[in-house]
Parts: C-alpha cells; sequence; structure tokens
C-alpha cells in the first residue's frame, strides 16, 4: 500500500531579484520530493519578478505585498502554507535537489525537532570545494555545550511549532530574526539541528549589499533581541556591554551607523511594547548569539 | 588540480591554518582563494564546535581543529590543543574589506605559533598582518575601550536617572 507523504510548503520571500527567483523555482521544481507547494510573497518588486512568475510558473502561489514589509511578508506566507512542513528561503537560495526529501524523514524521525537548519552554502563555490557527505553516515552537527540558531536562506519548520511559538518578529524587519524566532521554539521544549547532508545554496553577495544596511538593522535588532528574550538578570548586563560595544565600534570605524541603530532601538521601544517574554535561564545562557557580529559589516 | 604538500629544506611540511571566523559561504569562496594563493601548504581549519561536522566536507582539509568555547575567538580564550603545534602560516578571513571589527581573532592569532599570519576579505584579497601591527591595534583598541566605557558610563547613569525620575513622577502623580 502506498503511504501518503505529507506536504511541505515552500516559502520564498522576494524583492527585485528576478534572475534568482526564476532560478530558485526552476531548481524546486527538479527536488526529488513531490508532495510540495510553492508560496512566493513578493515585496512590491518593480523588476518583472511578478509577470516572470505568473507567465513561467502557474504551479507558484504567488502572494503581492503593495510595498516592501520586509520580514513580515514572510509571516504572511506562512500563514498561508498548507504545509505540516515549512522550508524558508531567501529569494536567491535554493536546497539542494534532495534536501526537503531528507528534511522530511528527520523530522519523521524526531517528533521533538522543531527546525531543521540547512546548511547554507555558496552558491558559486560550493561544489568545487566541498567532498559529497557519505550516504548512511551520521550528519547531525548537534553539540553538547550549547545551542544555536538557524540560517534563514535554508531551513525548514514544523508548521504547528512556529504557528504555536509566534513566527518571525515583524518589527525587525530584517536580521537576527532567526535567533528570536529559536528562542521561542527552543523555549517550547523543541530542538533545532543542523544536518551536514542538507544543503541550500545561497548566492552570498555581501559586496553588494547596501553598507548602512546590515550594521544598522543588527544592531537594532540585537538590543529588541535582549530586551524581549532574556530574563531581567542578563538584559541589565547585556545591555550595558552593547552600549559599550556601540561606542567602541563607532571610535573604531569612525561611523555614526551604530549610535543611529542604538537610538532607534531605544526611541522605538514601543514597537517591542508587550512582547517581551523571557526564556528559560538555560536557554538565554546556552543559545549562541553573537551580539559582536552587528558590529563587523560596515566597511 | 592536486598538489602534494611543500616540504622545505628541512624537510618540513609547510603547514597553514584557518581561524574560521566567517559563515561557511564566506569561506567556500575564501578557500579557494587560500589554496590558488598556498596550493603547496597543508591546511588546518580552527572552528568552533558547531562548525565541525560542516567543516569536515571541505576537500583537501589536513586536520579539523575544535575551539573549545561558545564565545568568539579571543586571546584569553586560548586554544590549549594548538599550544604544541607550529603553523607557517595563519589567515584570519574578515567578514568585510577593511577587517575592522575582527581584533579579537587578530589578538587571538598572536596565541598561535606561526610564521606569518594574513587576512583574507570577504572579496577573497589576502594581505599580510605583522604582529608590530596588531599590538600597535590593541593600543588603539584600549584607548577606545577606555572612551567607550566613560560613554557608557554616562548613558548608564543618565538611563537611571530618567526611570526613577519618571517613577518619582508617576508616585507624586498617584498621591495627587
Amino acid at each position: 500500500m502506498l503511504q501518503t507523504q505529507p506536504l511541505v510548503s515552500v516559502v520564498i520571500l522576494c524583492w527585485n531579484r528576478k534572475d534568482d527567483v526564476k532560478e530558485s523555482l526552476t531548481r524546486l521544481r527538479g527536488q526529488t520530493y513531490k508532495e510540495m507547494e510553492v508560496i512566493v510573497v513578493d515585496n512590491g518588486s518593480t523588476d518583472g519578478t511578478i509577470a516572470m512568475i505568473e507567465e513561467d510558473f502557474p504551479e507558484v502561489r504567488l502572494l503581492k505585498m503593495p510595498k516592501n514589509m520586509g520580514i513580515e511578508a514572510y509571516n504572511i506566507g506562512f500563514k498561508n502554507a498548507k504545509g505540516e512542513y515549512i522550508v524558508i528561503l531567501d529569494d536567491d537560495s535554493f536546497p539542494a535537489e534532495d534536501a526537503i526529501e531528507k528534511m522530511v524523514d528527520k523530522f519523521k524521525n524526531d517528533e521533538k525537532l522543531g527546525i531543521v537548519a540547512f546548511d547554507v552554502r555558496n552558491y558559486f563555490s560550493y561544489d568545487e570545494t566541498n567532498k559529497k557527505v557519505e550516504e548512511k553516515k551520521n550528519t547531525s552537527a548537534a553539540i553538547q555545550n550549547y545551542l544555536m540558531a538557524f540560517n534563514g536562506a535554508g531551513a525548514g519548520a514544523r508548521k504547528d511549532v512556529i504557528e504555536q511559538v509566534g513566527f518571525y518578529p515583524e518589527e525587525f524587519f530584517l536580521y537576527w530574526n532567526e535567533q528570536d524566532l529559536s528562542f521561542r521554539v527552543l523555549d517550547a521544549g523543541y530542538k533545532i539541528e543542523f544536518f551536514s547532508d542538507i544543503v541550500s545554496y545561497h548566492k552570498y553577495s555581501p559586496a553588494n549589499r547596501a553598507s548602512w544596511r546590515a550594521p544598522f538593522y543588527y544592531t537594532r535588532n540585537a538590543f529588541w533581541l535582549l530586551w524581549k528574550n532574556y530574563p531581567m538578570t542578563m538584559v541589565i548586563p547585556i545591555t550595558f556591554r552593547l552600549i559599550y560595544l556601540v561606542f567602541y565600534y563607532s571610535l573604531e570605524q569612525y561611523t555614526t551607523v551604530y549610535l543611529k541603530a542604538m537610538f532607534s532601538a531605544i526611541f522605538n521601544i514601543k514597537q517591542i511594547k508587550d512582547k517581551r517574554k523571557p526564556v528559560k535561564k538555560y536557554i538565554a545562557e546556552n543559545l549562541r548569539i553573537p551580539f559582536d557580529v552587528s558590529f563587523t559589516f560596515y566597511r | 588540480m592536486c598538489h602534494l604538500p611543500f616540504i622545505d629544506r628541512w624537510g618540513k611540511v609547510k603547514k597553514l591554518l584557518i581561524i574560521r571566523s566567517v559563515s561557511f559561504q564566506q569561506l567556500d569562496n575564501n578557500l579557494k582563494a587560500i589554496k590558488d594563493k598556498f596550493p603547496e601548504h597543508e591546511i588546518h581549519l580552527l572552528t568552533h564546535e558547531h562548525g565541525r561536522k560542516l567543516a569536515e566536507k571541505y576537500k583537501g582539509i589536513k586536520q579539523i581543529w575544535i575551539y573549545p568555547y561558545k564565545e568568539g575567538f579571543g586571546y584569553s580564550r586560548k586554544c590549549q590543543e594548538l599550544e604544541n603545534e607550529h603553523f607557517d602560516v595563519v589567515i584570519v578571513p574578515c567578514t568585510n574589506l577593511s577587517g575592522t571589527g575582527f581584533i579579537n581573532v587578530f589578538l587571538f592569532s598572536l596565541s598561535i605559533h606561526v610564521k606569518e599570519r594574513y587576512k583574507c576579505n570577504l572579496i577573497s584579497e589576502i594581505k599580510a598582518f605583522s604582529k608590530v601591527q596588531v599590538m600597535f591595534w590593541w593600543i588603539r583598541s584600549q584607548i577606545f575601550k577606555i572612551i567607550s566605557l566613560f560613554l557608557s558610563g554616562i548613558i548608564g547613569i543618565m538611563g537611571f536617572g530618567v526611570f526613577f525620575l519618571c517613577k518619582g513622577l508617576g508616585q507624586l502623580k498617584t498621591r495627587k
């Protein structure tokens, strides 16, 4: 008797990356796992992305946003997903052809697994620099001493789990959103695990990023991530450390972007009003949040 | 192209250590450039525990060393396993063009026995840096640290002041 496979919803957020989206959607057609729906949430693209999807990919459910709403648009995709599992992708990333099949297997084998973190790699050079992972090898990258979040350019989530704990933090707009969701998934008693045989290809091109965007949102959201999720005994010392780092890196890099981000976090604190829900101390102490990373993108 | 490890005139294999201070996405790119620049070196990689399984997939890596801390690389958090190792080259990849924000990793590189140090930026440009340069950056960073501590202290005092003032005013209003 044939066993029915669970439906997987692939949710892609896009904004003015027509060629990349086209390639991602084409690659998704080649997945070995077939019980799949693809949802593209367009954040107000003006480069012909919408017309291209409508014409070339009639099987895709296209949700059109009136403007760029940042990661809030992901949440609209998640709400519309009908699948038991959701695959989260960027508009310039796509999973390896067997990734979704392997992801479903991992979820089936472990009911406490809330998020499968894909090994997100460089589209341009991964195949050249890496070996293929041996079949039947234990590919879990689980660690003993601390906990890890995941990368939003390739991850699988149980829909009921992220629905239960709440999706991405809309007020973040972009960056640190995966870590915010990770806090809540872990706090609800689920695991987040990396697997080396589940690969997502990402057209990693930081050279083309606007130079202010990453440092600004990383820094502002670092404060909000802290204030929303950490117990008060940790909030005060880490806030002081963050303020110190803002001054330090402003001096080191001769920029005001970190100061602007810090004041934005303080003056717009209303945006996280009523959203504070401290996680268990064990999780706050053990989830690896490298706050210093916020200060490494300015050049 | 396959290269055999280079053996110098004393019969020793040339060893290169990469400190994984960037994402694997960036390192995938950097690694190509590093192999091109140092084709005859035996490559070692130092990574946090969570990176072990993912690093094992790289072709042509002689040994993976594990950094035994949750926190980022720092001079005060030395890697004991590397204490008796000697390298010819150490490479610090950086996520920006200049290497700013990576002083901790540069300082950590001083805890490793090595002849030459290089940084490799996000577009895979590889540039040498010396121990003296790191010491200069360290002195500069100490000055920035003092100023930053002073400024964050002022912000902290002001923050507490505003907090207690608001609290006081709130109580006053309630009494009225």
